[in-house]
C-alpha cells in the first residue's frame, strides 16, 4: 500500500514535489489541509448546479432575525390559511426531489470512511480526488440502506441498474462529473401514503397517495469553506459520500401536504436507519417543482406538460435546495403566488430554476432556460451494471424495521397497547424512536410483573405512555435533566409502577422515588421503600374518623362554612388537611374525604 | 568488451548509448537514473534479482503511473505530474526484476496517429534517404524506442489502433491484448471503454514474455476480467494448435481501394506463406467494418470529453494564473493553456455527440454499431465468445464453420514521411485507423508484425485478430508470420 500521510490519502512526497495547490496561499494547506480555489464571487450566481447551500443554522439564525424584524403576523402560514379566491380557479401542482445522505460507513466508489466532522481532507482516497489513472470502486455495501429505504416506499427493485456521469465544471467536483443513476435507477414506481394526522392540508381529506417515479443513487461533492472576497477552500471529505436522489411524481396539490411528504419521507428514512441526519442537521435537501393550471380548464395541447404520465401540466419551475420543511412549504406558495400573479397578468411562466431563502416572501430566478447545463449523460465506462438478487431483496424485506405509521398503528390497537394516535405519534417521533424502545421495554416489564387481572383492570399500555410521555418529563424539568433510557431505567420505572398500582405507595411516594434517584440513589425501588418506610400501610376507617374529627373541631370557621354557607369546596382543604398531618405518602385522598364527609354530615 | 555473463549489463548499456545518440528522434520525455538502470542490470547479471524480466530495460508510455518519474501523458497539463503511486503493470513488471527506461512520448493523453500532438515535440524517424517520417501513434515514442535499440521493448496503450499502428510503421511487433485481461489502474484514461495496454517488441516471443508477466486480475480496476472468465477462456482457447491446420480468415471488407499496392502484395505473400504452412485460407464478411471508424470517433472523443474533465489544476498538474473563474467560465484558462489542439478538438467533438440534441444521432448510435461490430466478429470465429457467459454455459455456443484468426493488413499505407502528414487534414489522420478500429471495439486481441517487402526495402504491419482471449494463439500466429523468409 501507499505511505499515507495523515490528513490526505496520498503519499507526502508528491505534495512536496509537485505542487497541488492554488498559489497565492499555498501554505494555508499545512495549516488547514484544505485545497483552495479561487473564482470571482459573480461566479456564484453563474454557476449552474444551484449548490448555494446555506448551513441550515445560520438559516435559522436568520429566520428568527426576520421574524424580529417583522413580526409573527408575517407568517405566510396564516397568509395561507386565510382563503385566497385565486386559488379556487388555480390548482397548484408539485413534484418533489430529496436528496438524503445515506448512513455508510464508505464512500460510494472508495473505500475510504465517510465521516461528518473530521479534520479536512483526513478521509480522501486517490479516486475521490480524481487522480490521473484512478478509477472507482463500487462499494456495495452502500446498497444496503439505499434498498431498505426504496423498499419501505414501495419502489420495485430493478434487477440490473447502472451508473451514469453526470458533466459539469464546479470546483467541489473533482471528476468534472457526478456519478449518478440518470438510465437505470435501482428502484421505480414506488408510493407514499400520507395521512391527515401526517399534516396534509384539510382539502386533502383523510389520506392522500403520491406516486414515487424513482429512487437513484449518487455521490456527494466536496465541502466549500468560502473565504471571501474570491478564496474557496475544500474538503473532499464529503466527495463521493452515497446520496439517494427520492423523485415524486407531480401528485402534489397544496404546500402543506408538500411539506408532510417530505417529513414523512424524512422519518420513513430515519426509522430504515437509512440516512445519517434529518433535514434540521442538514442531512436531507429537497428541490421543489411548482406549476400551476387552471382548474376546470383543460389546456391547449401545444401548451400542456406532461411528466412521466402525468400530463395537462402548466409549465414548472425549480425552487432548489430547500433544507427545512418550513422553506418548503413558504417557497411553494411563494412560487404558487408568483405564477397565479404572473398568468393573472397576461404573463407566461418560464421554465426557470429560482432559489429560495427563508423569511423572504418571494422566490428569485437563478437562471432560465437558456443558462440550463447541458449534463451530457454517459454511461460509466468504468463501472459495471449493479446486480441486485431476488435473495438480498426478500432478505431485507423480512428484516424490515416498521415503518413510523405501521409503528403507531401497532400503538393504537386497543388489543396491544391501546394509545391514541396522538401519543402514538408522540412515542414514535420522540428521541430517534429511542423512547419507543423505552417505552416498549416498561410495558414488558410490567406484564411480567403483574397478574392478568391486575392488567386488564389498570390498562398497562396506557399507565406506561403518562409515565413516559409525561410524568417522567415533568419531574426531570424540575431537576433541569433531559430524558435519557439510563436516567431511570426501564426497570426503576417499572419498580415504581407496580406497587402504584397495586396501592401499596402512594402517587406523592411514587413522584418522591423518582426525585431520590435522579439525585443519585443508588438503591433499588423495593429498598428505599422498606428502609424509609414508604410503604402505604393502610389506616382503617376507625383512624380516619379520629382524623377527621380531630381536624374538624380545631377549624370551627371553616365546619361554619361547609355548613352553613354551603362553601363545599372547602372540604378539599381539610383532605390537604389530613394528608399534611398524616405520614408523608399514607393517606390516601379518596378514604379521607369520605370519613370527612362523615364527620361534616355531608354529602 | 564485458563478459558473456555480464549480457544484461551490456545491453543496457548499448540501450543507454543509444538513448544518447538517438535523442533527435525524440522517444523519451524522460529517463531514468544511468547509474540506477546499469546498477540493475548488474544485479540481474550477478543474480540478485529474478524474474523473467531480470535485467531488461522497458520503455513506458507516458501516459502509464509511475512514482519515480513523471507522468505528462505529453500534455501542458500535466507537464510537471508525478504520479504518487505505481500503474499495477509497472508494480507487475518491476516485480518481474523489468527496470522502467524512461518515459516514452506520445500523442497528448493518446490521441493521435503520428505522435506529433506532443506537449514535448513530435516524434519521427529517419528513412535511409534522410527523410523524416512518421512513428505512428500514439505510442510512437514507444516504438521507435524499441526499433532503435533504446530499450528491449516498451509498453504502449492502444484505444483504436496506437500500439499496433506505430508498430507497424517502425517495423516491430506490436501487441493489443484482449480488452480487461491487462490492469488498467494507473493507466491515465483517454477511452476507458477502449483503453488497452499494449507491448511493442523485437518479436512476438518477447511480448508473450512481457504479457505473461502483465495478464492477471486486479480488483482495483473494475474492468479487470475475473478469475472465473479467465478460466473460462482457457477451457476455450487452449489447445488450438495442436489440433493442426488452422482455418485463417479473409476480411473481404478490407480490401479496400486506397489500399497501397506494396500493403496488398505483403498481404497476399503473407496469406501464402501461411497457405503453404498447411493452413487454410477462408473470406470473411464483417460487413460493419465501413461503420467501424466513424463509430469510433464518435465513442473515443465522448469518453475522452468526460475523462478529461478532471484536469482543473485545483489538484494536482499546470494551473493558469490568476483566478480560476477570472474568464466567464470556471477553469477555463488552466484548460485552455494546458491542452493541445488535437485534444481540444476531440473534446469538443466528444462534448458535442454526448450533449442533449445530439446524443441520440451520434453517441447511442455509435454504440449501437459497436454491438453490430462484436456481433460480426463473434459470426466470424469459430470458437465462441467466451464473454457470452449464459450460451456458453447453457450449451448453446459451439464452435461453427468459422475462422480462428483473421489476417489483414495494419494499415493502408506504408509509413508516410512527415512531408505527407504536412498537407494532411485532421480526418486523413483518422483513416489510418480504419483496420485498427474493429478489433477495439469488440476488445480482440491483435498483433502487427512486420514482414519485408523486397522490391520496396520496406516493412508493412500485417495484422492477426482473434477471438475474445485468444491472445495466446494470436502470438503464436504471430510467431509463424515472422519466420516468413523474405
Amino acid at each position: 500500500m501507499l505511505n499515507f500521510v495523515p490528513g490526505l490519502q496520498i503519499p507526502k512526497s508528491f505534495y512536496m514535489a509537485a505542487r497541488p495547490i492554488g498559489g497565492p496561499i499555498a501554505g494555508a494547506w499545512q495549516t488547514k489541509r484544505l485545497f483552495v480555489c479561487h473564482i470571482f464571487r459573480s461566479l456564484q450566481t453563474s454557476h449552474t448546479t444551484g449548490e448555494i447551500v446555506v448551513p441550515f443554522g445560520k438559516q435559522l439564525k436568520d429566520e428568527a432575525k426576520k421574524k424580529r424584524q417583522y413580526g409573527e403576523s408575517k407568517s405566510s402560514r396564516k397568509a395561507s390559511k386565510g382563503a385566497d379566491p385565486r386559488l379556487e380557479k388555480w390548482e397548484l401542482t408539485v413534484g418533489i426531489e430529496i436528496h438524503a445522505e445515506l448512513n455508510t460507513a464508505r464512500k460510494l466508489f472508495s473505500s475510504a470512511a465517510t465521516s461528518i466532522n473530521a479534520a479536512p481532507n483526513s478521509h480522501v482516497s486517490l479516486v475521490d480526488v480524481a487522480f490521473p489513472g484512478s478509477q472507482p470502486e463500487f462499494q456495495k455495501e452502500t446498497l444496503i440502506p439505499a434498498l431498505r429505504a426504496a423498499i419501505a416506499l414501495n419502489c420495485d427493485i430493478q434487477r440490473k441498474s447502472s451508473f451514469d456521469r453526470k458533466h459539469y465544471f464546479y470546483q467541489d467536483q473533482p471528476a468534472g462529473y457526478q456519478i449518478t443513476q440518470f438510465y437505470e435507477p435501482f428502484a421505480k414506481d414506488g408510493s407514499i401514503t400520507l395521512y391527515d394526522h401526517d399534516g396534509i392540508a384539510p382539502e386533502d381529506g383523510q389520506s392522500i397517495t403520491i406516486g414515487i417515479k424513482q429512487i437513484q443513487m449518487e455521490q456527494d461533492t466536496a465541502k466549500t469553506v468560502q473565504q471571501p472576497p474570491t478564496t474557496h477552500l475544500l474538503d473532499f471529505n464529503r466527495v463521493s459520500h452515497p446520496l439517494i436522489e427520492v423523485i415524486t411524481l407531480p401528485h402534489i396539490h397544496h404546500p402543506s401536504t408538500a411539506a408532510a411528504c417530505v417529513r414523512k419521507i424524512q422519518s420513513i428514512l430515519r426509522s430504515m436507519n437509512a440516512v445519517t441526519a434529518g433535514m434540521e442537521e442538514g442531512g436531507l435537501r429537497a428541490d421543489v417543482n411548482v406549476s400551476v393550471r387552471e382548474r376546470h380548464k383543460e389546456l391547449p395541447e401545444d401548451a400542456a406538460k406532461s411528466y412521466y404520465g402525468v400530463t395537462g401540466l402548466g409549465q414548472r419551475t425549480e425552487i432548489k435546495n430547500l433544507s427545512s420543511f418550513k422553506a418548503v412549504e413558504d417557497a411553494i406558495i411563494a412560487e404558487r403566488d408568483r405564477q397565479i400573479d404572473v398568468l393573472e397578468n397576461g404573463g407566461v411562466i418560464e421554465g426557470e430554476t429560482r432559489g429560495w431563502t427563508l423569511g423572504s416572501t418571494e422566490t428569485k430566478r437563478l437562471r432560465g432556460k437558456e443558462g440550463e447545463i447541458d449534463y451530457r449523460y454517459m454511461p460509466d465506462p468504468d463501472l459495471n451494471v449493479v446486480v441486485i438478487g431476488q435473495e438480498l431483496e426478500s432478505y431485507l424485506r423480512e428484516t424490515l424495521p416498521k415503518s413510523p405509521s405501521q409503528l403507531a398503528d401497532v400503538l393504537c390497537d386497543s388489543d396491544g397497547y391501546g394509545l391514541t394516535m396522538f401519543d402514538a405519534k408522540k412515542l414514535v417521533a420522540l428521541d430517534r424512536e429511542d423512547r419507543l424502545d423505552y417505552y416498549m421495554d416498561v410495558v414488558h416489564l410490567l406484564r411480567q410483573s403483574l397478574s392478568d387481572k391486575e392488567q386488564a383492570i389498570s390498562k398497562v399500555g396506557k399507565i406506561a405512555a403518562n409515565w413516559v410521555l409525561n410524568d417522567l418529563d415533568s419531574l426531570l424539568t424540575t431537576v433541569e435533566g433531559s430524558w435519557s433510557a439510563s436516567a431511570i431505567t426501564a426497570q426503576t420505572l417499572c419498580d415504581i409502577i407496580v406497587p402504584l398500582t397495586r396501592r401499596e405507595i402512594t402517587r406523592a411516594t411514587a413522584n418522591s422515588l423518582i426525585d431520590k434517584i435522579l439525585a443519585g440513589d443508588a438503591r433499588e425501588v423495593h429498598q428505599i421503600i422498606s428502609e424509609e418506610n414508604l410503604a402505604l400501610v393502610p389506616l382503617s376507617d376507625g383512624d380516619y374518623l379520629r382524623m377527621a374529627t380531630d381536624l374538624v373541631e380545631a377549624n370551627p370557621d371553616i365546619v361554619k362554612a361547609i355548613q352553613v354557607k354551603r362553601q363545599k369546596g372547602k372540604i378539599g382543604w381539610f383532605v390537604g388537611q389530613m394528608m399534611k398531618t398524616g405520614e408523608e405518602g399514607r393517606i390516601e385522598a379518596a378514604r379521607a374525604e369520605r370519613a370527612l364527609k362523615n364527620v361534616l354530615e355531608v354529602e | 568488451m564485458l563478459p558473456d555473463h555480464m549480457s544484461l549489463l551490456r545491453d543496457a548499456q548499448a540501450c543507454i548509448a543509444k538513448q544518447a545518440s538517438r535523442k533527435n528522434l525524440n522517444a523519451f520525455i524522460s529517463l531514468a537514473e544511468k547509474t540506477a538502470v546499469l546498477k540493475a542490470a548488474e544485479d540481474a547479471d550477478r543474480g540478485s534479482v529474478q524474474g523473467p524480466l531480470a535485467g531488461r530495460l522497458i520503455g513506458v508510455k507516458d501516459n502509464i503511473s509511475t512514482s519515480d518519474l513523471p507522468t505528462t501523458c505529453a500534455s501542458g497539463i500535466l507537464q510537471k505530474y508525478t504520479s504518487p503511486y505505481d500503474a499495477t503493470v509497472i508494480s507487475k513488471l518491476r516485480q518481474a526484476g523489468g527496470i522502467v527506461a524512461g518515459k516514452t512520448n506520445l500523442d497528448e493523453f493518446g490521441m493521435g496517429s503520428h505522435s506529433k500532438h506532443s506537449f514535448f515535440g513530435p516524434v519521427v524517424q529517419e528513412n535511409g534517404d534522410n527523410t523524416m517520417r512518421s512513428v505512428g501513434g500514439s505510442s510512437g515514442g514507444s516504438a521507435a524506442a524499441v526499433a532503435t535499440g533504446q530499450c528491449w521493448a516498451a509498453l504502449g496503450t492502444d484505444t483504436g489502433g496506437s500500439v499496433r499502428l506505430p508498430a507497424a510503421y517502425t517495423g516491430i511487433v506490436g501487441f493489443k491484448p484482449s480488452y480487461g485481461l491487462l490492469s488498467r489502474w494507473g493507466v491515465v484514461a483517454y477511452a476507458n471503454s477502449l483503453d488497452t495496454v499494449g507491448i511493442l517488441s523485437q518479436s512476438s516471443v518477447d511480448s508473450k514474455q512481457i504479457f505473461d508477466v502483465l495478464s492477471g486480475y486486479d480488483p482495483r480496476d473494475p474492468t479487470s476480467l475475473p478469475k472465473s472468465t479467465r478460466a473460462r477462456i482457457s477451457k476455450f482457447a487452449g489447445k488450438r494448435f495442436q489440433r493442426g491446420p488452422l482455418r485463417i480468415g479473409v476480411p473481404a471488407e478490407y480490401n479496400i481501394t486506397t489500399l497501397s499496392p506494396t500493403v496488398h502484395s505483403s498481404w497476399i505473400s503473407t496469406l501464402s506463406y501461411l497457405q503453404a504452412q498447411g493452413h487454410t485460407i477462408h473470406h470473411v464478411f464483417l460487413p460493419t467494418t465501413k461503420q467501424a471508424l466513424s463509430a469510433y470517433y464518435v465513442l473515443a472523443p465522448a469518453e475522452a470529453s468526460s475523462n478529461l474533465a478532471k484536469y482543473d489544476g485545483v489538484r494536482f498538474g499546470t494551473r493558469a494564473e490568476g483566478p480560476d473563474g477570472a474568464t466567464s467560465v470556471l477553469f477555463s484558462a488552466t484548460r485552455g493553456q494546458g491542452f493541445g489542439d488535437e485534444v481540444k478538438r476531440r473534446i469538443l467533438l466528444g462534448a458535442y455527440t454526448l450533449s442533449a440534441d445530439a446524443i441520440d444521432n451520434y453517441f447511442i448510435q455509435a454504440q449501437k454499431v459497436r454491438r453490430l461490430v462484436q456481433r460480426d466478429f463473434d459470426k466470424a470465429f469459430r470458437s465462441p465468445n467466451p464473454l457470452h457467459e449464459e450460451e456458453i454455459d447453457s450449451g448453446e455456443a459451439t464452435e461453427n464453420e468459422g475462422v480462428d484468426v483473421l489476417v489483414c493488413p495494419t494499415a493502408p499505407t506504408l509509413t508516410p514521411t512527415i512531408e505527407d502528414l504536412d498537407a494532411q487534414n485532421p480526418l486523413d489522420a483518422y483513416k489510418n485507423d480504419v483496420f485498427t478500429v474493429p478489433a477495439s471495439l469488440a476488445g480482440l486481441p491483435a498483433i502487427s508484425i512486420p514482414v519485408t517487402v523486397p522490391e520496396a526495402n520496406e516493412k508493412v504491419g500485417i495484422q492477426v485478430i482473434g477471438q475474445f482471449g485468444h491472445d495466446e494463439l494470436v502470438l503464436d500466429i504471430g510467431s509463424i508470420i515472422e519466420k516468413q523468409p523474405t
